[in-house]
């Protein structure tokens, strides 16, 4: 336990918060440009600093931060992956940075970078066609749900108005099929922690436009009955769409596409390791087979039988879902990330990612009730409330798991290490746990005590929200 | 822990009392020890009608939304405005300033209501 | 080569780790039936950095080299190097959406003071740390519109000259409710008051406007719009950017009650499109609002922090019923944005949109001096850093060779060009005239 003795981001003794930009000196500016008053605003009120004082106001935050190169970031779900640098690089090339107006011969280094990254995913996904455009997984799953609407209603006359979701999916599953028009029904899990075949075929009907589905499932567990449930969906005239927030856990063992889904979404931050800047920018690239290519978001890129490369619009195309082509940026990282790796090393991180996950498990005091998991497993605090087990984790240095989630394990602490961490990390991470796992009531309570904020007081933000500066007294 | 469940009230299943006197509703003390600290409150306005069982409203804590209930059907006579700046009085005081309706009912609808030995084998 | 060089577990830990799951070899690990097993290959080769990154840059060479005067919902302004140096830290970069705030309050605080920048700017109470582009975040407004709206409705009114990219996004978001997506007409590059009084009724949720608009002139009706809205119970929304929004006039005193936009014309090189769409709106209408809310509490010492707030607003609790389904949005983007505001301040940033005034201007009259071009083609209006010129050749043909030349500009219409100029290109002016002289005369 010695290594974590002193929490990485406790602030010395006597250090203070930093102050609000608006704490120094603020600037009122007259605005009078050269255009009529009525066309201006008066002022304008914001904080002035000098840029070395900007400089150390933002290093002070960052030194205030946590990330996943401070220290592991066992955030089931979420996948807190080590960032390759090279990639940051890759993206920040001075030939990357175009506009999305410039004409195709202007821009073909970008659609070859596209065309090739569509490739990769197709290939790993085992899809068809591929779409970049979608900036985060939650619009990739919307793009999904627009395109299983627009099949429908080219090929049935679109009176399907059902989409089938599992109560232990992520959120953006009910929300996004909600933005699409859809009722959500939700599928109860078996005791087993997976799809319940017979509970599946009583929500299957000539109304059901699609099941989502996450396989492994947020449990970890891998829906062994795949094969039946796509023929079920497919027998009831719907789609099966795979929410690709675990595809991390199968690179190079099993492809959605090979499971018989018709539509998926990439979460690239999750599978292939590009940052997420504590909240985005993601992209949520989408596949699908050939039956549903033609519909496809505006515009697709192609290599023509000149070896060019063209932007065209598929046949039956949805349209758009970004007034752009998406997070461009975060596609170039993704790209040079699979291209680096390779089929062994993508093989690779999934197998040391389930590894990871696997040997972690076998150290912890805590009970894992369902199994064999693979890339995450969700262990129950039992007795503790995994809300303040989260918070004396902080006190041990480290990030806490994903918790509370999901319900169907009591006090959920929903770990995935990820691949990137090494054995001794995981060591010292299962230490951690299990030293929390021995606290007493009293140590939970008052957790976490070492860290730059004490416990916040959630319930004052939200009866009494405070938004902006020119909120605060 | 036991909870205070007053026997001049009936119940819904979800959790709701309705005081069969003045028509008052509002959330037992269970419910609210369930949610934990309320933060948001949203309330039908006076003079909406309300069928048993329609969505009444919806009572916020921090990581949880809950749906309110009608107990019976009838006009919304009052709103307790009070909750719109202070909804942790549905924490303090549950059957008393943490009300969070009125309503002018029919006394027929309290048959499908539970009176408070039922409510209590519920929540025990 | 074999293996992730990313996977940390060494040869001999490896073995150690099988031997305390208990398993020989991973593959015993997965619980994949055979039936659904992939034994094929990628056909990816593994590579070094240094090749991989190679990769890239061979690629990516294939992009001429262009002097872009492109703009159309897409800016570049100079990004000072102070923002590269701060977001890269790790710390930031390499962190997650703020679940463990007692951890998180770096970031958070700087989303917080981003929220601040666009509340000073907007004048209305709250803004939320952002959406993905202008795009979507006109989207999420069309359906902020609707819940809000006590009274039936599903006509959403947008100007006539907004991309089509745009308002495909939008028809695409509200496909899911009944909301009709009409156009209004405009007439010399603002709104056409008349049309769109004639358009109005009491079916219309939302009317919404532009300040620059696309065709980058300056709005001059946007309170009589506002108050056009306001009449039929309907919200205006209005389209800007902070650079703008910093001299134009204030969104809430045109009667704004939804400001979209984006935000990446400060913190971002040209980037393909990468936005950072702007959300800002009234107080009254806080429990609407998508995506994520930072807010100040106090921590159990009594100090005060910051904390992601109104959590039950979105998908991860709300689900089905959540204000959007967005969960991971544009934080870097806000953080990078943020850092340049600071940097610029209030004299700076007023500066700055000063000169997108009298860039285009003056670029304008010199295109106007070039036999065969008329610029400004909104000569009675005031600009902001693009304009539009009629080009007695066909426009496409005006664009391809200006392109070979080494420039970008808009082809908008068979004889109208569009021509963006900030502060990332003014150098080139001269040579841009000198090339749009000798591409049409």
């Amino acid at each position: 336990m010695e290594h974590y003795e002193q929490a990485r981001y406790a602030p010395a003794e006597g250090e203070t918060n930093e102050p609000l930009l608006s704490e120094n000196d603020q600037t009122t500016v007259s605005v009078d440009p050269s255009l009529p008053d009525d066309l201006t605003r008066d002022t304008v009120e914001l904080p002035s600093l000098e840029e070395p004082e900007l400089a150390r106001h933002y290093v002070r935050l960052s030194q205030q931060n946590y990330g996943v190169d401070s220290g592991p970031y066992p955030l089931g779900s979420c996948t807190m992956k080590y960032n390759p640098r090279f990639t940051e690089d890759a993206a920040a090339l001075p030939a990357a940075a175009v506009h999305p107006d410039r004409s195709e011969t202007a821009l073909q280094g970008t659609l070859a970078v596209m065309h090739d990254l569509q490739d990769y995913l197709g290939r790993i996904g085992g899809m068809d066609a591929v779409t970049l455009q979608p900036p985060a997984g939650a619009a990739g799953e919307f793009t999904g749900i627009l395109i299983a609407e627009a099949y429908h209603e080219a090929t049935d006359g679109g009176h399907r108005n059902e989409v089938i979701v599992p109560d232990a999916a992520h959120g953006t599953n009910f929300a996004s099929a909600a933005l699409g028009g859809y009722d959500v029904i939700e599928l109860p899990s078996g005791d087993d922690g997976r799809v319940d075949l017979d509970a599946l075929e009583a929500a299957l009907g000539e109304n059901t436009a699609a099941l989502m589905l996450t396989n492994p499932n947020t449990l970890g567990l891998f829906e062994r009955d795949i094969e039946p449930i796509a023929e079920m969906v497919h027998d009831a005239g719907g789609l099966l769409y795979y929410d690709g927030a675990n595809l991390n856990a199968l690179l190079g063992r099993a492809r959605p596409g090979d499971m018989g889904f018709d539509i998926m979404h990439f979460n690239v931050h999750k599978t292939f390791a590009t940052p997420h800047g504590g909240g985005g920018p993601g992209a949520g690239p989408v596949g699908v087979t050939d039956e549903l290519a033609g519909f496809l978001p505006d515009p697709h890129v192609r290599q023509s039988a000149g070896g060019d490369y063209e932007l065209y619009t598929p046949p039956r195309s949805i349209g758009k879902v970004h007034g752009f082509q998406g997070n461009w940026p975060v596609l170039v990282k993704a790209f040079a990330y699979i291209d680096r790796l390779g089929d062994s090393g993508l093989a690779d991180a999934s197998a040391k990612a389930v590894l990871n996950a696997n040997y972690l498990a076998d150290q912890l005091d805590y009970e894992i009730p369902l199994g064999p998991f693979h890339h995450e497993f969700v262990a129950s605090a039992g007795d503790q409330d995994a809300a303040d087990v989260a918070k004396r984790m902080l006190d041990y240095g480290v990030h806490p798991p994903t918790t509370k989630w999901p319900e169907l394990v009591a006090e959920a602490l929903m770990t995935e290490p990820t691949e990137t961490e090494s054995k001794r990390t995981l060591d010292d991470l299962a230490d951690a746990f299990n030293a929390v796992a021995g606290d007493d009531d009293a140590a939970l309570a008052d957790a976490p005590s070492r860290t730059t904020a004490r416990r916040i007081d959630q319930t004052a933000a939200a009866r009494n929200p405070r938004l902006s500066w020119h909120d605060l007294d | 822990m036991s909870f205070d469940v007053p026997d001049d009230l009936q119940y819904l299943e979800s959790h709701e009392w309705i005081d069969p006197a003045t028509g008052r509703v509002g959330i037992s003390e269970f419910a609210q020890d369930e949610l934990g600290d309320v933060v948001f409150v949203e309330l039908p306005s006076v003079g909406d009608a309300l069928d048993q069982h329609d969505e009444l409203g919806v009572v916020e804590s921090i990581k949880a939304v809950s749906d309110l209930y009608a107990p019976v059907s009838g006009e919304v006579t009052a709103v307790n405005d009070a909750l719109t700046n202070e909804p942790e009085l549905v924490n303090e005081a549950p059957f008393g300033d943490g009300w969070l309706v009125e309503i002018d009912f029919d006394s027929d609808d309290l048959e499908a209501t539970l009176d408070s030995d039922d409510y209590r084998a519920q929540i025990a | 080569m074999s293996g992730s060089p990313y996977a940390s577990p060494s040869e001999a830990d490896t073995d150690a780790m099988l031997d305390a799951v208990g398993v020989d070899r991973v593959d015993e690990l997965f619980d994949i039936p055979p039936e659904v097993s992939f034994d094929g290959e990628f056909g990816i080769d593994a590579k070094s950095e240094q090749a991989a990154l190679r990769g890239v840059r061979r690629r990516l060479s294939d992009n001429d080299d262009l002097t872009e005067f492109l703009g159309r919902g897409h800016y570049e302004h100079y990004v000072p190097s102070l923002v590269d140096s701060v977001s890269q830290r790790s710390e930031f970069i390499t962190s997650y959406t703020q679940y463990q705030p007692e951890i998180t309050q770096g970031f958070l605080q700087v989303l917080f003071e981003y929220q601040s920048l666009l509340v000073e700017l907007t004048g209305l109470g709250v803004a939320n740390c952002s959406m993905y582009d202008a795009a979507t975040a006109l989207a999420e407004a069309a359906l902020l519109a609707k819940r809000v709206r006590a009274a039936d409705g599903n006509r959403v009114l947008v100007p006539g000259f907004v991309r089509d990219s745009h308002v495909d996004v939008l028809r695409n978001y509200t496909s899911g409710s009944d909301v009709v997506v009409e156009r209004y007409a405009t007439d010399a590059g603002n709104v056409d008051l008349d049309a769109l009084e004639a358009a109005m009724d009491a079916d219309v949720v939302m009317v919404y406007a532009e300040n620059p608009t696309t065709c980058g002139t300056v709005e001059e009706q946007l309170c009589a719009v506002g108050d056009l809205a306001d009449s039929h119970d309907a919200l205006f929304c209005l389209g800007s950017d902070p650079v703008a929004m910093s001299i134009l006039q204030r969104p809430v005193d045109v009667g704004a009650d939804v400001v979209v936009g984006d935000a990446s014309v400060l913190g971002m090189p040209t980037s393909y499109g990468t936005g950072l769409g702007v959300f800002a709106t009234r107080k009254e209408f806080l429990r609407q609002v998508p995506g994520r809310l930072v807010g100040a509490s106090e921590d159990d010492a009594g100090t005060r922090a910051f904390t992601l707030t109104l959590q039950t607003r979105e998908q991860h609790i709300r689900k089905e019923r959540a204000t959007s389904n967005i969960c991971t949005n544009q934080a870097w983007v806000a953080l990078r944005a943020a850092i340049h505001a600071a940097w610029l301040g209030a004299d700076g940033l007023v500066d700055l949109a000063e000169r997108m005034v009298e860039l285009p201007r003056d670029l304008a009259a010199r295109l106007d001096d070039v036999s065969g071009v008329t610029a400004p083609v909104h000569d009675d209006r005031h600009h902001i850093r693009e304009f539009q010129a009629r080009t007695e050749q066909p426009a496409p043909a005006v664009a391809s060779a200006l392109e070979a030349e080494g420039f970008g500009v808009h082809a908008v219409d068979d004889h109208t060009i569009q021509v963006c100029v900030t502060d990332a290109n003014e150098h080139a002016t001269d040579a841009f005239v000198a090339a749009v002289r000798e591409v049409s005369e």
